[in-house]
Order: C-alpha cells, then sequence, then structure tokens
C-alpha cells in the first residue's frame, strides 16, 4: 500500500498549530471562596427568540425573516475581457533567475548536436514575429521563466539540419526538396513546440513562414463563408479567415515579402503596380475581404515561381523556401459546423482554404522554391476520426516497410465505412519525390531530461539537486520522458518537509 | 458409526425369505444358522422341489407330516425322529450330487434386492460405512502414527459426497463416515494394505488438491518476476525485468494510464521507496476497479515481483508498507440503512 498522504504536498506533515492556552474549564472555579468545594451553578441562558413567533393568542404563526440586504456587486468584466485573459500570453516572468550562459537559437546552434538536451533561448526579436504567427499557444508555461526556450531534443536537431539542407548553404543536392510529414504523438510530447521550433529556424534561415495555428478555426463555423459560383461540387471561400492568414504572414515576414517583386500577371487585381512588393500584394487581401481569397492565390503563385512571367524579368529575384506549419489537422478530415444549402453539413475538403493547404500534401514537388510541411496533430481538442486514424497507421506501416499489397498492411474494418477522400489523401506517392513521411515525437532521452530539468533549477522553480537517480525517477514518472509531464513535474513546487514537534513526555 | 449396524440387522432379519422345505426337517438347532439373504436361502433349498406348497406357519413345528417323507433329504438335515429304518438302504442308491451354489433351482418367491440396506433410505451410503467398519476393524492392530503425520488427504466435501452415492447424506452422519477414513488414514503409512488404500482413494476429491507442493515462486529463466496483487476491485500482474525503469501498463505508457502523478507515484512506490526505479522495467496488466485500486493492485503487485528479484529488500519494503495487503472491500449496504452505516434522517412525524 502506498501513502496516504500526499508525497509530494506533503500535507501531513505540516504541524498544527499547537494549543497554547489550556482549554477554559467548564465550570469556573470560584475565586473569592477558595474554601468551597461545590461547583458554581449558573442559570440557564436565555432562550433565543425563533423567528417563529406567536403574535397573539388564536392567532397564526407568521414567519418573519429579515431581508437580506443587498450588497453592491462588481461590474462583470467588459466584453470580451474574459476571453483575452484566457488567451493572454505571457512569454516572460521577472521574478525567474536568469540562466546563465543559455545560447539562443541561431543558425549555428540549431544544428549543433553537442548543444543537445540544453534548453535554447529564442531569440528576442523574434519573439513578436513568432506571436504574430500565433505560434505560442496559452498554457504552454512560457509565464514561469525569464525569457522562452526550448530544449534542443534530437528531433530538434534533425530538423534544424533538414532547414540547412533545403535552404542550399553550399550546393547540397537536397536544395529546393520539400519535406512533407505528419507530426504525431503523446499528450505533452511536445508537438505544438516542434512546429514552433520549426517557426523560428524558419526565420532564421530567411523562409516564408504561413501558419494556421488552429485549424479548427476554420471548420466550427466561427468565420463567414460563401460558395464559389460555377464550382462542382460546391466549394465555400472563407473570406475573413484568409484575409486573417494574410494578416498573419505579412506581420511575420514582413522582412522577406518586402524585399521581393511581383513577378507575374495577376489580371483579377486591378490595384497592383509592376513595381510593388509582395507586401503590398497581401495588403489589398486584408483591406478588402472580398478580394482576400483572390489575393491569396496571386501570393501563393508568387511564392512558388520560379521565373517570371515574359515582360516582367526586371526586378525578379529566387523566391525562398517556405515553411507550411498547421496544428490540429484532424479537424480538416471530418464535416464542419457550416451548412450547404440543403442544410447538410459541408465536409472540410470542401472548404477551398483547407483544401488548397491539404492538397499540398499530395502532389508531387508541391512548394515549387522547397520547403517544408509540418501538419501536425493535436490530442488535447481532437475529435475522433476513424478515418484518419486509418490513414495514419497505413503510413505508417509504410515507413515501416510494409508493401500496400501485403496482408499486414492496415486496412479500414468491413463496415466501417471510412471517409474515401481522406483515405485518398495517404494512398503511397506515386513519383519518387517527397513522399509523404510521419514522424512520431516520444519521450525525451535521459541526457535530455537532465538538461531539461536543470534549466528550471537554474530558474529557480527546482529546489533540488539533479542528479541521475533523481532525474531517472522523474523520467520514469514521465512516462519516458514526455516533456509536458515533466514539466508538470519540475514546475511542481513543494514545500520542505517540516519536522513534527515531538510531544515531550512529562518528566515527574 | 457402530450404532447404524444393529438397525441393519434387525432389517436383514425381516428380509428373511420364507422357503418352505428344508427347515421342515431341519432340526430347530440349525434353522438358525440357515438363516440368510433370499439369495443365499435359495441355495439351501437346493433339491427339496418336490415339498413345496406348504405355508410357512408350520415351520416351528417340529413333527413333519407322514406325506413329506422322500428319499432326497439335503445331506446337512439330521434324519426324522420317527419311522426310518437305517439299516434297510438299497446298495444301488448313489450320493446326491454336489449342490451347485452358483445357480438357483428355484426362482425366488419374490425378488430381493443384493443390497441388504436397500430398504433403509441410504443404502449405498450404509454399505460404505459397513465396509469402512470392517476394514477398521480388521485393522484395527495395525500401528497408527499421529493425526499431524497422517498424509494429507482432500476427502470428499459434503456436497460432493452426496453426490457421489446419490443420496441425501446429512452431514453429521457425514462426519462419522469421516472419522472412519481419518483413522484409516492414520495406519502407519508404510503398512497400510492394498484394500484399505484403494478405499480410501474412493473417497478422494478428484484432482486431489494436496497432492502438488507448493512450490515457491522464482526468476524464470528470462529473468522476468511474476508477481499480482489486488486491492479493492482491482488485479494487477506484473512481470519484472532488469531494465531501466521502463513502464508498461495494459499496452499503454504510465502517463496515458494515470493522469495524477499521485496515481504514478503510488504505483511505483515500491520502486522509488527503495531506489530501484531505473533498475527494472515493468509490463502491467491490470484490470477491474477505479484509478486508485489499479495504481494500488500495482503497488502490491511490484513489491511481491520485487522481492522475487532481492529478498533482502523485505524490511525495507514492509517499512514502506508495500507488502501489507490492504483487503478491505466495499462494506455492503445495509437494510434500513440509507447507505452501509448511515442511517435516515430524523424526523419527528
Amino acid at each position: 500500500m502506498a501513502s496516504a498522504w500526499c508525497w509530494s504536498c506533503l500535507s501531513r506533515l505540516r504541524p498544527t498549530p499547537r494549543a497554547i492556552l489550556p482549554p477554559p474549564a467548564v465550570t469556573p472555579r470560584i475565586t473569592s471562596a477558595p474554601f468551597h468545594s461545590t461547583a458554581v451553578q449558573y442559570a440557564n441562558p436565555t432562550k433565543k427568540k425563533s423567528s417563529l413567533v406567536a403574535t397573539k393568542y388564536r392567532q397564526g404563526q407568521v414567519l418573519k425573516r429579515k431581508k437580506k440586504a443587498k450588497t453592491e456587486r462588481a461590474r462583470p468584466p467588459a466584453v470580451g475581457e474574459r476571453k483575452a485573459l484566457r488567451k493572454r500570453i505571457v512569454l516572460s516572468n521577472p521574478n525567474a533567475l536568469e540562466v546563465e550562459g543559455m545560447k539562443d537559437l541561431s543558425p549555428e546552434t540549431m544544428v549543433d548536436s553537442r548543444l543537445r538536451g540544453s534548453v535554447v533561448g529564442l531569440p528576442v526579436p523574434m519573439l513578436e514575429r513568432l506571436r504574430a504567427v500565433q505560434a505560442f499557444k496559452p498554457k504552454q508555461g512560457w509565464s514561469i521563466f525569464r525569457r522562452p526556450g526550448t530544449v534542443l531534443r534530437r528531433d530538434t536537431i534533425e530538423m534544424g539540419r533538414l532547414f540547412e539542407k533545403i535552404s542550399g548553404d553550399g550546393d547540397a543536392p537536397e536544395k529546393g526538396k520539400v519535406i512533407k510529414k505528419i507530426i504525431t504523438g503523446m499528450k505533452g510530447s511536445g508537438k505544438t513546440v516542434h512546429l514552433l521550433q520549426a517557426m523560428t529556424m524558419g526565420f532564421l534561415k530567411n523562409w516564408v513562414v504561413i501558419t494556421v495555428p488552429d485549424a479548427r478555426d476554420l471548420v466550427s463555423g466561427d468565420t463567414a463563408y460563401s460558395p464559389v459560383e460555377g464550382s462542382k461540387p460546391t466549394q465555400y471561400v472563407q473570406p475573413n479567415a484568409v484575409s486573417a492568414l494574410l494578416t498573419r504572414t505579412v506581420e511575420a515576414n514582413r522582412q522577406v515579402l518586402s524585399t521581393l517583386k511581383v513577378s507575374q500577371k495577376h489580371p483579377g487585381l486591378s490595384g497592383l503596380k509592376p513595381t510593388s512588393t509582395l507586401e503590398d500584394l497581401a495588403k489589398l487581401g486584408f483591406q478588402d475581404a472580398a478580394i482576400a481569397w483572390t489575393v491569396f492565390q496571386a501570393l501563393w503563385t508568387e511564392l512558388n515561381a520560379t521565373a517570371a512571367a515574359p515582360g516582367m524579368e526586371n526586378n525578379f529575384e529566387a523566391r525562398p523556401p517556405m515553411l507550411v506549419a498547421v496544428d490540429g489537422l484532424a479537424h480538416w478530415m471530418t464535416e464542419t459546423a457550416y451548412r450547404d444549402a440543403d442544410f447538410k453539413p459541408v465536409h472540410a475538403h470542401d472548404l477551398i482554404f483547407v483544401q488548397h493547404f491539404l492538397s499540398l500534401l499530395k502532389s508531387g514537388q508541391s512548394l515549387k522554391n522547397g520547403g517544408m510541411l509540418l501538419y501536425a496533430t493535436s490530442t488535447s481538442n481532437n475529435p475522433s476520426n476513424y478515418s484518419l486514424e486509418v490513414g495514419l497507421n497505413q503510413l505508417a506501416a509504410r515507413q515501416a516497410g510494409i508493401a500496400p499489397t501485403s496482408e499486414e498492411y492496415p486496412q479500414p474494418e468491413a463496415y466501417s465505412n471510412p471517409n474515401a477522400r481522406v483515405l485518398d489523401l495517404f494512398k503511397p506517392a506515386t513519383g519518387k519525390e517527397s513522399a509523404l513521411e510521419l514522424q512520431t515525437l516520444g519521450g525525451l532521452a535521459r541526457d535530455e531530461t537532465r538538461g531539461f530539468l536543470e534549466y528550471f533549477a537554474h530558474s529557480g522553480l527546482l529546489r533540488e539537486s539533479v542528479n541521475e537517480e533523481w532525474v531517472g525517477e522523474k523520467w520514469t514518472l514521465s512516462g519516458g520522458g514526455i516533456i509536458g509531464e515533466l514539466e508538470k513535474l519540475g514546475r511542481h513546487v513543494r514545500t520542505a518537509a517540516q519536522p513534527v514537534a515531538q510531544p515531550v513526555a512529562a518528566a515527574n | 458409526m457402530a450404532r447404524p449396524t444393529y438397525g441393519i440387522v434387525q432389517a436383514m432379519q425381516s428380509l428373511r425369505l420364507y422357503s418352505p422345505s428344508s427347515y421342515r426337517l431341519a432340526a430347530p438347532a440349525l434353522r438358525r444358522q440357515a438363516r440368510g439373504y433370499a439369495t443365499e436361502t435359495g441355495n439351501t433349498t437346493g433339491d427339496v422341489q418336490s415339498s413345496s406348497d406348504l405355508p410357512p406357519t408350520d415351520l416351528p413345528s417340529t413333527e413333519p407330516p407322514a406325506t413329506e417323507l422322500s428319499s432326497t433329504q439335503p445331506p446337512s438335515a439330521a434324519p426324522p425322529l420317527a419311522e426310518a429304518p437305517p439299516s434297510e438302504i438299497p446298495p444301488a442308491v448313489k450320493a446326491a450330487p454336489e449342490i451347485n451354489f452358483d445357480r438357483f433351482n428355484a426362482q425366488p418367491a419374490r425378488i430381493v434386492p443384493a443390497s441388504p440396506s436397500y430398504f433403509s433410505g441410504s443404502p449405498r451410503f450404509i454399505d460404505n460405512v459397513l465396509k469402512l467398519e470392517s476394514l477398521q476393524a480388521k485393522y484395527a492392530s495395525l500401528p497408527t502414527v499421529g493425526a499431524g503425520e497422517a498424509p494429507r488427504m482432500a476427502w470428499f466435501k459434503l456436497a460432493q459426497f452426496r453426490d457421489y452415492v446419490g443420496e441425501p447424506v446429512p452431514m453429521k452422519k457425514y462426519k462419522s463416515l469421516l472419522k472412519i477414513l481419518q483413522r484409516l488414514n492414520r495406519i502407519q503409512p508404510e503398512m497400510v494394505p492394498g484394500e484399505v488404500r484403494s478405499e480410501l482413494n474412493n473417497f478422494l476429491r478428484p484432482g486431489n488438491p494436496y497432492a502438488a507442493q507448493n512450490v515457491p515462486r522464482t526468476v524464470d529463466e528470462n529473468g522476468r518476476a511474476r508477481a499480482k496483487g489486488k486491492r479493492k476491485e482491482s488485479t494487477a500482474v506484473v512481470q519484472l525485468v532488469e531494465g531501466e525503469g521502463e513502464i508498461m501498463v495494459n499496452g499503454k505508457s504510465l502517463v496515458e494510464m494515470f493522469q495524477r502523478v499521485h496515481d504514478r507515484e503510488s504505483a511505483l512506490w515500491a520502486l522509488r521507496s527503495t531506489q530501484r526505479m531505473d533498475k527494472y522495467n515493468a509490463w502491467i496488466t491490470v484490470k477491474g476497479g477505479g484509478v486508485t485500486g489499479q495504481a494500488e493492485a500495482i503497488t502490491l503487485a511490484i513489491a511481491r515481483a520485487l522481492l522475487l528479484h532481492e529478498p533482502g529488500l523485505k524490511p525495507v519494503l514492509r517499512k514502506a508498507g508495500v507488502i501489507t495487503v490492504d483487503a478491505r472491500r466495499v462494506e455492503r449496504k445495509k437494510p434500513g440503512h440509507v447507505k452501509a452505516r448511515k442511517m435516515p434522517t430524523w424526523v419527528k412525524r
């Protein structure tokens, strides 16, 4: 049997306040007549009048109660204030100690395997841009440290190397390649932070970063939608969501976009001059939501252009690689909260915005200038989706070397009626290049765990000596180094056990 | 056990067949010896077919009528007292053939059951008792050992014995039968006669439970220690191997299984309190009950498995309180109570 008291908070060990005064005697001794031995008997205390008062003889009893005085309540918070508080992201805490010798994430450190297991800070000038793409989520615990930092785990360094190769420092063969990954993992295994690290690396390498911070926003029915004319089957566009995406993209990538000039002809956009930059192009979209989708398509063509249109070669510059990060993929595999004209639910694949990003996973070289597609699943806000489950299993099986024709290849169960469009997304790629990959994030290794917990100790949160044994224990308790669980264990402030004062035996 | 036999003797006497002939010719002193079961008396009546029609009422009469005289008298019967000249035996007379006791010459007057205790209500039980009693009497002189040293035998439970004999045997009578069995079992093991042994074996439960020796568990050849633990309604089975602190519960990770840190800690308390957390891997199956029960069932199972690896840890584990079984279960609700003990609120009217 385990200990009955909470081992971590040690609440039983807290000393109860000892009674200093002896309990008052029930019958006080009479001081004035010390020779009396009999106890004093006091008269009975007078009874309180009950609320039921018999008013008069032969009259009914009347219930009389005092009315409660109305207390002035504070005004309720203004509209949106509660939500703002809930969604607030605090990235620093002046009470936390500053960790000495902490390095920043930089093009050099992100591939340095010697730094594996240490916590590197996110570069401070990058924070505003990361905020703009909503890379941080509330409740990720950034607010307990002096400045945001992330662990360089094995997956991070591997990703850093990919960034380096695709950016093509030197003439690497992988230059301009497209990496397509679906990131899964247990709850708290760091999928969203992995995306955050990818975004930071993208900014560091001067890529164009386009993010969908929460896939649910597009399917929950919160933004406006309208059918696209002439599309069959009917597709729907979400102008405000596209406008918001353009805003995010411009805010975060202003440095890159402002240097690139328009190189293609866009007949649908009249306000565009041949000399205007891509930033100007994108700005058209969030000034007028009605043309946001057209603007986004134009921007996408510009970013994927490998050469200028004839007659516009003057100021063409090579486009940088792109990072597309989507969080909460499962929401895009179900039916949405939107309805069509027949009041039937609209499937997420019929939303043109969603379809655009999902189609990137399918075709071969979907990003012409290379880049990375990182689509993460979520476990905390996750619709159960059988088709996606089967698709991911098939993907994992292919990665393990099981041929799609073999018997062991996972198939949907009979009569389970999986969605064909979803399964189609995970079909094996025909071309050799850039097949879809599945990356499952597990726990940290022991040395990485140690580095992570030492960071807590350096920040003044943890007041225990971080040794091998203690780290091993926490590693096991966190289910094999699941980083979210490690954070819970690390930030858990524990009071030192106070020895309970033993009552001293009375001396004779 | 000797008591019922008295009744049986009575019953046996009342079962006597009234076969008329030989008794009439026999001397009164011999008649008693000829008494017996119908099957046996049939043999004695062997050759006297001609003298059959007389009623049994003249059995006690010592003087037979004159017409009953015949030359074929049974050899055992004494010669009649009157008018039998012994000297006039013809020389051609041969001796009667030997009596064949295996088959009846005559059909008995009515069907008589084989068991003497047939009409006693529980004949098979009584037959068993009689047989055991006779064995006990036969081998009473053999040396015995003390009750504690006799081999442990799993006798039938009462219900099983009732099934075995197919009769509603009362508890008290079965207990007296058990006493005989135990007495026979106490005969010194080297000297037990074969018939006693085979008879005793008839009363053993199938698959003698005490035959299997309780083998102390050890770590198996693959280095796994397997142990079980229970708490509340949960049962946990742990396979503990040397490793580096990887835990798998029902195929899931510890975190997925137990969201609360407290439960995780209490499940692994045996390893933690001995500082063996990073020395062993555990593969756990747990079922039944709730989260807390499952966690604490795992605690107990891990502690037991750990003891197989390192028996020297017992005092430490005892002090940590992980090898003490908490046998408490939910107390049942009683009639008249709201819960197990709670009484309904008292209302004046």
